[in-house]
């Protein structure tokens, strides 16, 4: 435990030390908002960072370029699998890429809130106290099995990624930007772990299991990470200026009516569907969105479709909707019932029926089930 | 989740008692739970319902509370033996031997032992029964009075049918099929019943049959139709809405559609399985007899007459009213016995006597077939009575099957002269046969005025009336009254039969009787049989030697009209063309062999002049007569209506093609992408050109995920070769649709666009289309575009979607309710 909370600190030097200057460029990013990048710079720097981590991550670029995904849409993002598939060095591999500020928490269950967020501390040369602060103040923050902690802790960090910033003995502390959490847990049926309640997980902008790599990714794995770690090779290829430049790109997405209109027909088929006991909540759709603009940008297109939505749909809802018993049961998973609502659910892409279909949707779905 | 274990067991029942019920032994070795009772339930509530229908084919409802026994305890012992766990082939036998104790017990119980076990004297008891049943089928008329016999054989149908539904619903586990022994229930009151099932029956039976098919699904889900939990509320409120929707249907259309009580199968053409007339009005039944394609009903005689005989079963004299009947007289019949009175006055010197030997075999009616003027009748079985008005001979408690009897029958020898000579004044009849109706429409009036006009005595009159129909303007036909609506009797029948000018023997006998009787000559329809063939055999008659023998069937059944003439009697005439035997005195031969006859009355026969006697520019002319200068014209009409129908046929065969060409033209007018419209309008012609080719865009689909599959077809071709044009039209439609209809709206509409026209674009993709589809997809493509038909049946649509919209919530509400009860019903307490 101590040579975690070591490690742990070890990290946390860089950020102390610059802290004064980071929380004046807090300030400064508050004030004036990074010009919004060109598309082709766009492009090319995102290109680069999936690049430089299917380096080290074979055979998962889809996992990588929806990590990409939610740190430029300013979600924050929960790695859950089985122990040993990647979850941490995707983690680490995405803070490296980017010349930034990274904080690792290991998370235990005897780790204290005040191991996250800092702690006042008297100085007794000064003879006032100070603010240490603590693991969170970076931009990326890895949360190493974040539901071993106990839930008093895991909440002292769901707060700072709700707010983006720490309050400690009545003083608030903003958070530098860009920030994002990357938190890895271990299934729940594993031993020795406090899950995630519902409003907790729902913070998370997406969930993504990584999955056991195919054969040919396996093998060329065990030939490269042989001698040395991958990671080790990893140098960063933009920095936090240009990773706030490319959040700005994406926030200028345009998301047309017909598209807003769907977005919130997913959100009702979820609360509307038999197999659901909980839908999908309105912070959750504003992530899908957000996620969604984040991978229009990615694509190289100013605008959202539709597709974008479906694309990011199973990711961002399924760790937030809950399976009635019976669905659950009869075998249903949340990312089936998902697949099978946005399989039914009408788009509207004719431009005729486009008006209509606003209203004909919630009785067209209550037909299908 | 309570009910889950149950479910498990019902479905896997024949291994219940090894492998299921270890399981369950914990808490309730035997429960199986609500399935029997609740199928057994639905199965009783069907029949018992269907069974309601019945009321009407056997009269009052004395006989329903042994039927519902019956239902109910083969159904229930059906029930208990499964939920005891009996072996499925022990269960249908436990139903035939409660069905034979619960008929054992309610009608032989004398005979049997201990009440309900059949004993020999039983099985003797059931012939005689079965016997009784026979009779009352074939003897009596809907509604039969419900005697012992015929309750015990609707008892045992009803129970048979309890055990086919039950075996169909559970054990072979096809629900669906059950309908089938529901319908063999309903056919009989839809085929003998007039008014058909009727609504409670049609009602109980519909609930019943959803009532089987939702059991089924709720207890015993069907593995391969869905993976999901069995009790799925979508069955129920889907089965409510099919339900409701169907029966609202069945409901509203007869009164919305006015075909049901004239047309192809008016009323009195029922099906009737039992040989023509079973009491029913002959005057109805006789076009259903004429139609059928083998002659039933094979009546013989033999007669000492020259010329075979006509057979009269009874008259119909009264034409008021909507439907003629035979009047029966009933106060006034006396019995047949002894030598029977014309019962009018005969002042003919010379008689002819005929003596008739009729077997009737199987021919059951309640009149009997009888040479006219009968003087007596030897060798009837039963009781029978006359009508001294007609003589027409009824049973009182008989009918005519299988008679045998000898008629002795005379007439008066009728010529032409004497008729001619006959007094126009009538005494000694009825009234009843002289009164005009009331209501005699215009047409027959004025034909009948038209077509006697020149005549002066009644039997110039009755000559010309019987001349004129029998005219070439008339044509016999069965099919056309049908076809034309007007197959029936009746005055309004009558004017449409003037009209058309087509019909059989009912309405040229019931024409000419009308006419005659508008011109003050007394008549009636007589209704029979004509003369016949002759079967080529003998047949030696007591007293007679050996006659020819003559048969009838139900093909010769005919009618034809009497006409009273003072001093002879009843007359009979054949206005009827190519039917029958025309008498010597109303043919037209007879008149030339007596010269001098109509001196006076030389216009009578106008010979080769035409078929109406229509003298001078003073008659009215005949409705419907065409005059010689239109017969070019006439002969036109079937060309030009059969070309201007071809021309039609053509027009609507081409009408979707000619919609989709049109509304292609619309689209694409307007060809510069930049332009606001023309984008959204290609990509809706995209659309449209996928779905006539079969691969129409899913509601659910994206442009991108639409275009993607269009492309990925092997309609489309393999992208880079001939087909690269299409692909890269595809990609760039959609790509510049999903900008147009997603991106940012800009001034500059163009932005981002393909420059190239749409029109080229679209033109490219369809040629793709057209040179990859095999050749039927490509004809129905062109010529009957799915996408305009789709759009024709959705707006035809429209009127069913908008009650279905009002019915969903009423269905929802009773699927709700209904599961809430269902729940508090059937969940066992305490259990689990």
């Amino acid at each position: 435990m101590d040579s975690h909370r070591r490690t742990a600190v070890n990290e946390l030097t860089t950020p102390v030390r610059n802290f004064t200057d980071v929380s004046e460029q807090v300030s400064h990013l508050n004030g004036h908002k990074p010009p919004a990048m060109e598309a082709a710079a766009f492009h090319a720097a995102s290109q680069r960072i999936l690049e430089s981590i299917n380096t080290v991550i074979d055979g998962k670029s889809d996992a990588a370029r929806l990590a990409l995904t939610v740190l430029l849409a300013q979600g924050h993002l929960l790695l859950e699998d089985v122990p040993g598939v990647g979850k941490t060095l995707l983690a680490k591999t995405l803070a490296r890429t980017i010349d930034c500020t990274v904080s690792r928490i290991q998370f235990t269950p005897d780790l204290l809130p005040s191991d996250v967020t800092g702690v006042s501390i008297y100085n007794q040369s000064s003879r006032l106290f100070e603010f240490r602060p603590g693991a969170v103040f970076a931009n990326i923050v890895i949360g190493d099995e974040i539901n071993r902690a106990s839930a008093k802790t895991q909440s002292a960090l769901l707060e700072c990624m709700e707010e983006h910033q720490v309050t400690v003995d009545g003083d608030s502390y903003k958070l530098d930007e860009p920030f994002m959490v990357v938190a890895t847990q271990n299934p729940i049926e594993m031993e020795g772990t406090y899950p995630l309640p519902e409003a907790q997980r729902d913070r998370f902008m997406a969930r993504i299991s990584m999955g056991y790599p195919d054969q040919d990714s396996e093998i060329e794995m065990l030939e490269t990470h042989q001698a040395t770690s991958p990671l080790a090779k990893v140098s960063p290829v933009v920095t936090a200026a240009d990773v706030a430049a490319m959040i700005a790109t994406v926030q200028q997405v345009y998301v047309s009516q017909a598209v807003k209109e769907y977005t919130v027909a997913v959100g009702r088929a979820t609360r509307e569907s038999p197999l659901l006991r909980l839908g999908a909540s309105p912070r959750s759709l504003l992530q899908l969105l957000r996620a969604a603009k984040a991978t229009a940008a990615l694509d190289s297109r100013d605008f959202v479709l539709p597709d974008d939505v479906v694309g990011v749909a199973e990711s961002v809802l399924a760790h937030r909707i809950i399976l009635d018993r019976k669905a659950a049961g009869a075998g249903e998973t949340p990312h089936s019932v998902i697949h099978g609502i946005l399989s039914r659910l009408p788009v509207g892409q004719n431009p005729v029926d486009s008006t209509a279909r606003s209203s004909a949707t919630p009785a067209g779905l209550r037909r299908n089930h | 989740m309570t009910l889950a274990p149950e479910r498990h067991s019902s479905r896997e029942r024949p291994s219940a008692a090894t492998g299921t019920a270890a399981a369950g032994q914990a808490r309730a070795p035997t429960r199986v739970g609500a399935y029997p009772w609740a199928m057994a339930g639905a199965v009783a509530l069907s029949v018992a319902g269907a069974a309601l229908s019945l009321n009407g084919v056997l009269r009052g409802w004395a006989w329903y509370l042994p039927v519902l026994t019956t239902v109910m305890v083969v159904c229930f012992s059906i029930a208990t033996l499964r939920a005891l766990r009996a072996h499925p082939l022990l269960v249908a036998a436990g139903g035939f031997g409660s069905l034979i104790a619960i008929l054992t017990l309610t009608f032989f119980r004398s005979t049997a032992i201990v009440g309900f076990i059949p004993s020999g004297a039983t099985f003797t008891e059931v012939g005689k029964f079965i016997r009784r049943a026979s009779e009352t089928v074939l003897a009596e008329s809907a509604p039969v009075a419900p005697n012992a016999g015929i309750v015990m054989v609707t008892c045992t149908a009803l129970g048979l049918t309890v055990i086919l539904i039950d075996a169909l619903a559970v054990p072979l586990g096809m629900p669906a099929t059950t309908g089938l022994g529901l319908l063999a229930i309903l056919v009989v009151p839809a085929t003998v019943k007039p008014q058909s099932v009727g609504f409670w029956g049609f009602s109980a039976t519909v609930a019943g049959y959803l009532l089987i098919l939702a059991g089924a699904q709720w207890f015993a889900p069907d593995s391969r139709t869905s993976a999901d939990s069995g009790r799925n509320p979508g069955h129920v409120r889907r089965a409510m809405l099919t339900g409701i929707v169907a029966l609202v249907a069945t409901l509203a259309v007869p009164l919305a559609i006015p075909g049901f009580d004239h047309g192809t199968f008016p009323q009195g053409s029922r099906v009737n399985p039992w040989g023509a007339g079973t009491g029913l009005n002959p005057m109805i039944t006789l076009g259903n007899s004429l139609r059928t394609p083998a002659g039933s009903g094979r009546i013989t005689y033999a007669t000492n007459s020259a010329t075979p005989v006509y057979l009269r079963s009874v008259t119909v004299d009264n034409f008021d009213g909507d439907s003629w009947g035979p009047d029966d007289r009933d106060a006034e019949r006396r019995p047949v016995a002894g030598q029977i009175e014309a019962g009018y006055e005969i002042s003919a010197e010379e008689q002819v006597r005929q003596v008739t030997a009729v077997d009737t075999g199987s021919f059951t009616s309640p009149y009997l077939p009888l040479p006219y003027a009968p003087e007596s009748i030897r060798g009837l079985n039963g009781a029978w009575t006359l009508d001294p008005a007609t003589l027409a001979v009824k049973g009182s408690n008989t009918n005519s099957r299988a008679q045998q009897y000898l008629v002795v029958s005379s007439m008066p020898k009728i010529t032409a002269t004497a008729l001619q000579q006959s007094s126009p004044a009538v005494r000694g009849i009825s009234a009843d046969f002289t009164r005009v109706p009331g209501n005699v429409p215009d047409i027959v009036r004025s034909t009948a005025d038209a077509v006697t006009a020149s005549s002066t005595t009644e039997y110039a009159k009755a000559m010309a009336i019987q001349k004129y129909l029998r005219s070439g303007e008339f044509t016999y036909s069965l099919q056309s009254p049908v076809q034309g609506g007007y197959d029936g009797n009746g005055l309004s029948v009558l004017a449409d039969f003037l009209t058309q000018k087509s019909g059989y023997c009912i309405h040229y006998s019931s024409a000419m009787a009308v006419m005659a009787r508008l011109e003050g000559i007394p008549s009636r329809i007589a209704v029979g049989y004509a003369p016949g063939r002759a079967t080529g055999s003998t047949v030696s008659v007591a007293g007679q030697g050996a006659l020819p023998e003559y048969e009838v069937d139900a093909r010769d059944a005919h009618a034809w009209p009497e006409l009273y003439f003072q001093g002879l009697g009843w007359v009979p005439f054949e206005p009827t063309p190519s039917r029958g035997v025309v008498p010597a005195y109303s043919t037209e031969a007879a008149t030339p062999g007596a010269p001098g006859l109509f001196d006076g009355n030389g216009d009578l026969l106008p010979g080769a002049q035409g078929p109406i006697p229509t003298p001078g520019a003073s008659a009215a002319p005949l409705p419907g007569a065409g005059s010689g200068a239109n017969d070019p014209w006439q002969q036109l009409i079937p060309w030009l209506l059969g070309a201007g129908g071809a021309v039609a046929l053509v027009l609507l065969m081409a009408s979707p093609r000619l919609v989709r060409l049109r509304r292609r033209a619309r689209r694409l007018r307007s060809q510069d992408p930049a332009s606001e419209a023309a984008i959204p309008l290609a990509w809706s012609e995209l659309r449209d050109l996928g779905t006539d080719y079969g691969l129409p865009p899913l509601s659910s689909e994206t442009p991108r995920t639409y275009s993607a599959r269009l492309r990925r077809s092997v309609l489309l071709g393999g992208a880079g070769g001939m087909d690269e044009a299409a692909h890269q039209a595809v990609r760039t439609l959609t790509s510049d649709f999903e900008r147009r209809h997603y991106g940012r709206p800009v001034p500059d509409a163009a932005g981002g666009a393909t420059t190239e026209p749409v029109d080229s674009r679209i033109t490219a993709v369809r040629e793709s289309l057209r040179n990859n589809a095999p050749l039927p997809r490509r004809f129905r493509a062109s010529w009957l575009p799915a996408s305009v038909l789709g759009r024709w049946a959705r707006f035809l649509a429209a009127p069913v979607k908008g009650i279905r919209r009002l019915a969903l919530p009423a269905a929802n509400a009773a699927a709700h309710s209904w599961s809430r009860a269902r729940d508090g019903l059937f969940r066992p307490r305490g259990n689990q």
